[in-house]
C-alpha cells in the first residue's frame, strides 16, 4: 500500500468509523435500565435556559448531556467490556474501577481501614444499645462478616484491609456486647464468585456457631433449592467481564413455610423468601425481601418462647432465617433504611405494640459485614 | 467541552466536519468560528460575551493601530489593547489572588471576588495580544473581516489549551489554505496519537495521582513514583492536547507550530524551554524579553530581565505563589546555566540529562504543592522525613498496578518510538507493512478509547485553568 492509499483508506476508515458510531449513537433508541450495573440511565435532558444557564454545574444542559451522551452509548457494555481486558491484559492493572478477579472470584478493593467509621457505627450501636437495650437486660451479641477480601486480598498482592486491627477495634468499641467470631467457619467458596455475598446454603455452621454463642443450640433440616434463575452478583456488571453465571440457592423446610413474615415498611405479609425479587433485578433481595427496614418473623413452630432483635445488613437476610428455629419471634431491623433514635417510638400496625419490642427480647445480635463497618455514613 | 469526551467526539466533531465539508468555500471560517462559539459556550455560556468584546475590540485597536501606524495614537491604542485585554486576565485571573496578599500583608479583610476563571482566556489572551502588537511593529497587516479574526481568536482546536498560535503565523491560512486527503490523514493520525496520549498515558496516571493524594500510608517509594508519575501526567496530558490541536488544525486545512519536541531528553534547562511548551517560551521571549532589552544590555539589567520572564511565565500558569517559585526556579537555573554549567553540561553524555531529569522533577513537585507546607512534605517525602518506610504492601501494589503504563509513558517521552518507525519505513517492504499496519492501530486505538470513555467519566484537562 503506499502512502497515497493509506492516506486514502485510513481517512475514510475513520470517517466511516467515527460517523457510523456518531448515526448509531443519535439515532438508537434510548435505554430505560442497565442490568449489568443495576441502575436507571440517564435521558436527553430538557434544552432551554434555565438548564443551560442553571447555576449548579451539575445541573446544567451540559453537564446532564455528558452523562446521557455516556449512559446511552452504542454497545456500551461491549465497550465497558473491552476497557476491562485493555486495563487488565494490556495496561498490567492489578484492579479495574476498584474491582479485581482472582481465582475466579471478583472482588472489590475495600482499603484502607476507615477508623471514623468503625467510630460511627459503633457510636450508633451503643446509642441503641443505650437508649432502647440496656434497661432491659437482654443478651447482647456482636459478629462481623468479612468481606471477600478477607481471604483473597492480602495473600495475593491486593489492597487489604487490616482486618485484625478492625476486629480488634469493633470489640473494644463494642464493649457492651459479646464478640462472636465466625471467620473460623468461612472460606472463599461460601461466597458468590461475582456478587459480594456469601451463600445460604454455605451457612449452617455459621448459624450454629452463633446460636450455640447465644445459647440457642440449632440443628434443624433444610432442603437446599435451587432458585431456577442464573445469578450474576453486582461484580458482574461492575467488573464489565463476562464471568460465568452462578447458580443460587435457597435454603427451606416446613418451618421456615409456616412461619408469619410481616414486612412493616409496606405493611403487607410476606414469605421468607420473596420469589418475585428472586427474578428480579437483583436476586439477592429473595432473603427476607431484601432492603426492608423491618421484618418480623414468626415460627408457630418454635420450641422456646425466646425472642431475638438482629440488627443487619444484606449479609444478615440471608442467615436470619437459619436461626429462626431457636426463637419464638425474631425482628429484623436495617438501619440503613430507618432511623435508629426513632425505634423505640414505632408501632405494629396491626396490635399497636412497639414494633421493635425490646421488653421481650431475650437476645439482640448486632450482625455486619466488614464493607458496612468500614463505610457506615448509610447507617442512620 | 474537552477533546476527550463523548460530545466532542461524537456529536460536535463529525457535527462540524460535515458542516465544514458541505460548506462553500467562503463561510467555512463562518463555520468554524460558529462551531468554536459553541464550543466554548458548552463549558462557559456566560464568558462567550467576554471573548466576544475581547474579540471586536482586538478588531477594531487593530484596525486603529494600523491606520495610525507611526504616529503616537498608534502607540496609544496598542496601549490601550494591552491595558484592556491584560486588564480582564489580572480581573478574572488574578484578581483574588491580589486581594489575599494585599489583606495578608495589610490586615485588613477586604473580600474575595470568587470569580470564575473564563476557560483558555490566558491561551487567547497571548494571542489577540500577539496581534495587536504585530500589526503595530508592522510585522502583519491588520485583518479587515472580523469573521477571520474572530475565527482565529477564537479557534476551537486551540482555543482552551494552547499551544499559543501566532496572529502572522495562519493570516495567510485565515485566507488560503488548502485540504488534502494527505493534511486529513496526517490530521487524524495526529489527533489520535494526542487522545491516545491523554486518556490512556495522562488520565491513567492521574489515577495514581489520586490514591497517592488518599493514601495515609505513603513511604520513600510512593513518593518518587507520585514525583514521576506527576511529570509525565503534565506532559502527556499537555502534549497530548497540544497533538490533538495541531491534528484538528490539519483537518480543517490549518498548520500549527509544534509545541514540545522530547522535552524529558534534554541535556540542559535551557534545551528543556526550548523543546517544553514552545509557543509559551517564544512569546515570552518576543513579547517580553527581547522588548526589555533581551541580553543586549548591561549584566545586571539582562539578569533582571531573566527573572521578569520567568516569574511571568510561572504566574501566567497560575494565581498562587508555587506558580511563580516555579517560574522562578527556572529562572535560577537558567541563569546558572548561561553564567557557568551550561559548557559543562554540554561535555557530558549522560549525567546532564540526569541533572535535568532530578530538576524537572523537582520543579513538579513545586508545581503541584498548592502552598509550602505541601511543598515541604513532597519533598521530604522523597527523603523519607516523617519516618516513613522506605517502601511498603502499599506502594508496591501500585508499582505492580502502575509499571506498565509509567514504563510506556517513559518510552513514549522519547523519540525512541519516532525513530524506530522511520528506520522500518526507510525499507519498502517495512513501508508497506507500516502503511498497513497504522490504520488499523489508530482505529484500535480509537476503539479502545472510546471503551475508556464510555467506561469512565468527566476527564478534565490540567491545562483547562491556565
Amino acid at each position: 500500500m503506499t502512502e497515497k492509499i493509506k492516506n486514502i483508506v485510513l481517512t475514510c476508515v475513520m470517517v466511516v468509523l467515527l460517523f457510523g458510531l456518531t448515526l448509531f449513537a443519535w439515532f438508537k433508541p434510548t435505554d430505560d435500565f442497565s442490568d449489568s450495573e443495576r441502575r436507571e440511565l440517564a435521558k436527553f435532558p430538557a434544552f432551554n435556559a434555565e438548564t443551560v444557564f442553571n447555576k449548579d454545574s451539575n445541573k446544567t444542559f451540559m453537564k446532564l448531556f455528558e452523562s446521557y451522551s455516556l449512559d446511552q452509548f452504542p454497545l456500551r457494555d461491549k465497550f465497558r467490556t473491552l476497557k476491562s481486558y485493555v486495563a487488565f491484559n494490556v495496561f498490567g492493572h492489578m484492579d479495574n474501577n476498584n474491582i479485581y478477579v482472582e481465582d475466579g472470584y471478583a472482588a472489590q478493593l475495600e482499603y484502607p481501614l476507615n477508623e471514623e467509621s468503625l467510630d460511627f457505627a459503633t457510636g450508633k450501636f451503643g446509642a441503641i444499645y443505650d437508649k432502647f437495650i440496656k434497661q432491659h437486660g437482654a443478651n447482647v451479641y456482636f459478629s462481623i462478616v468479612p468481606d471477600k477480601g478477607y481471604f483473597l486480598a492480602a495473600e495475593n498482592g491486593y489492597l487489604a484491609l487490616d482486618y485484625s486491627e478492625m476486629f480488634a477495634l469493633m470489640q473494644e468499641k463494642m464493649d457492651f456486647a459479646d464478640y462472636i467470631d465466625i471467620t473460623g467457619e468461612l472460606e472463599l467458596s461460601d461466597y458468590y464468585k461475582t456478587d459480594t455475598h456469601w451463600k445460604q446454603e454455605n451457612l449452617l455452621d455459621v448459624a450454629q456457631k452463633i446460636g450455640a454463642e447465644m445459647g440457642t443450640p440449632l440443628s434443624e433440616k433444610y432442603t437446599q433449592t435451587l432458585l431456577d434463575n442464573p445469578f450474576y452478583g453486582v461484580y458482574y456488571g461492575q467488573s464489565a467481564l463476562p464471568l460465568p453465571a452462578e447458580d443460587m440457592y435457597y435454603m427451606t423446610n416446613a418451618m421456615l413455610e409456616n412461619c408469619i413474615v410481616y414486612d412493616h415498611q409496606n405493611m403487607r405479609q410476606i414469605s421468607i423468601y420473596d420469589m418475585e425479587r428472586a427474578f428480579g433485578k437483583d436476586p439477592y433481595e429473595m432473603y427476607l425481601g431484601g432492603n426492608l427496614s423491618v421484618v418480623t418473623i414468626e415460627n408457630p413452630s418454635a420450641s422456646t418462647d425466646k425472642e431475638l432483635v438482629v440488627f443487619r445488613d444484606s449479609f444478615g437476610a440471608s442467615l436470619t432465617p437459619l436461626l429462626v428455629e431457636g426463637y419464638k419471634k425474631i425482628t429484623v431491623v436495617d438501619i440503613r433504611y430507618v432511623q435508629s433514635a426513632l425505634l423505640g417510638s414505632m408501632r405494629d400496625n396491626r396490635t399497636g405494640a412497639p414494633l421493635v419490642d425490646f421488653r421481650n427480647a431475650d437476645d439482640v445480635l448486632f450482625i455486619y459485614s466488614t464493607l458496612i463497618l468500614n463505610n457506615s455514613n448509610t447507617l442512620r | 467541552m474537552l477533546f476527550s469526551s463523548i460530545p466532542f467526539l461524537y456529536y460536535f466533531l463529525p457535527a462540524v466536519v460535515l458542516l465544514y465539508v458541505i460548506a462553500p468555500k467562503c463561510i467555512k471560517n463562518s463555520v468554524l468560528l460558529l462551531a468554536s462559539l459553541v464550543f466554548y459556550a458548552w463549558g462557559e455560556p456566560k464568558y462567550v460575551v467576554l471573548m466576544t468584546v475581547t474579540i471586536i475590540l482586538g478588531y477594531v485597536l487593530g484596525l486603529l493601530i494600523e491606520k495610525y501606524q507611526g504616529k503616537k495614537l498608534s502607540k496609544l491604542f496598542l496601549i490601550l489593547s494591552l491595558v484592556i485585554d491584560l486588564g480582564f486576565l489580572a480581573y478574572f485571573k488574578y484578581a483574588d489572588f491580589f486581594i489575599s496578599n494585599f489583606n495578608a500583608v495589610t490586615g485588613i479583610g477586604v473580600p474575595l471576588l470568587r470569580i470564575a476563571l473564563p476557560v483558555g482566556i490566558s491561551f487567547y489572551t497571548f494571542q489577540i495580544l500577539s496581534y495587536t502588537v504585530d500589526v503595530y511593529r508592522g510585522g502583519v497587516a491588520a485583518q479587515k473581516n472580523i469573521i477571520n479574526l474572530a475565527t482565529y481568536i477564537s479557534l476551537f482546536p486551540q482555543l482552551i489549551a494552547g499551544p499559543i498560535v501566532r496572529y502572522s503565523d495562519i493570516a495567510l491560512q485565515l485566507e488560503t489554505r488548502t485540504h488534502s486527503f494527505e493534511k486529513v490523514a496526517v490530521g487524524i493520525r495526529r489527533f489520535v496519537i494526542g487522545l491516545g496520549k491523554k486518556i490512556l498515558i495522562a488520565d491513567v496516571l492521574a489515577g495514581l495521582g489520586t490514591s497517592f493524594a488518599e493514601s495515609a500510608d505513603k513511604s520513600v517509594v510512593f513518593f518518587w513514583l507520585y514525583s514521576i508519575s506527576y511529570a509525565l501526567q503534565i506532559y502527556f496530558d499537555f502534549s497530548g492536547y497540544s497533538d490533538m490541536a495541531i491534528g484538528l488544525g490539519k483537518m480543517f486545512g490549518f498548520d500549527f507550530l509544534e509545541n514540545f519536541n522530547y522535552p524529558f531528553i534534554s541535556g540542559s534547562i535551557t534545551e528543556f524551554w526550548r523543546r517544553w511548551h514552545m509557543s509559551l517560551g517564544t512569546w515570552f521571549r518576543d513579547y517580553v524579553y527581547i522588548p526589555l532589552g533581551g541580553n543586549r544590555c548591561s549584566k545586571l539589567r539582562n539578569i533582571f530581565n531573566i527573572f521578569v520572564v520567568w516569574m511571568l511565565t510561572g504566574f501566567w500558569h497560575g494565581a498562587s505563589w508555587n506558580f511563580i517559585l516555579w517560574g522562578v526556579f527556572f529562572g535560577i537555573a537558567l541563569l546558572i546555566e548561561k553564567m557557568w554549567l551550561l559548557k559543562h553540561l554540554k561535555k557530558m553524555k549522560v549525567l546532564n540529562h540526569i541533572y535535568v531529569l532530578v530538576l524537572v522533577l523537582f520543579s513538579f513537585v513545586l508545581f503541584a504543592s498548592v502552598d509550602l507546607s505541601q511543598l515541604g512534605a513532597n519533598v521530604g517525602g522523597l527523603f523519607g522525613a516523617g519516618g516513613i518506610p522506605f517502601i511498603n504492601a502499599e506502594t508496591v501494589y501500585y508499582l505492580r498496578s502502575y509499571a506498565v503504563v509509567l514504563v510506556l509513558a517513559i518510552i513514549g517521552a522519547t523519540p525512541l518510538v519516532k525513530t524506530v518507525a522511520t528506520k522500518i519505513k526507510e525499507k519498502a517492504a517495512g513501508a508497506k507493512i507500516m502503511n498497513v499496519l497504522e490504520p488499523i492501530a489508530l482505529v484500535a486505538l480509537i476503539l479502545v478509547m472510546t471503551a475508556y470513555l464510555v467506561d469512565g467519566s468527566f476527564s478534565p484537562f490540567l491545562y483547562f485553568r491556565f
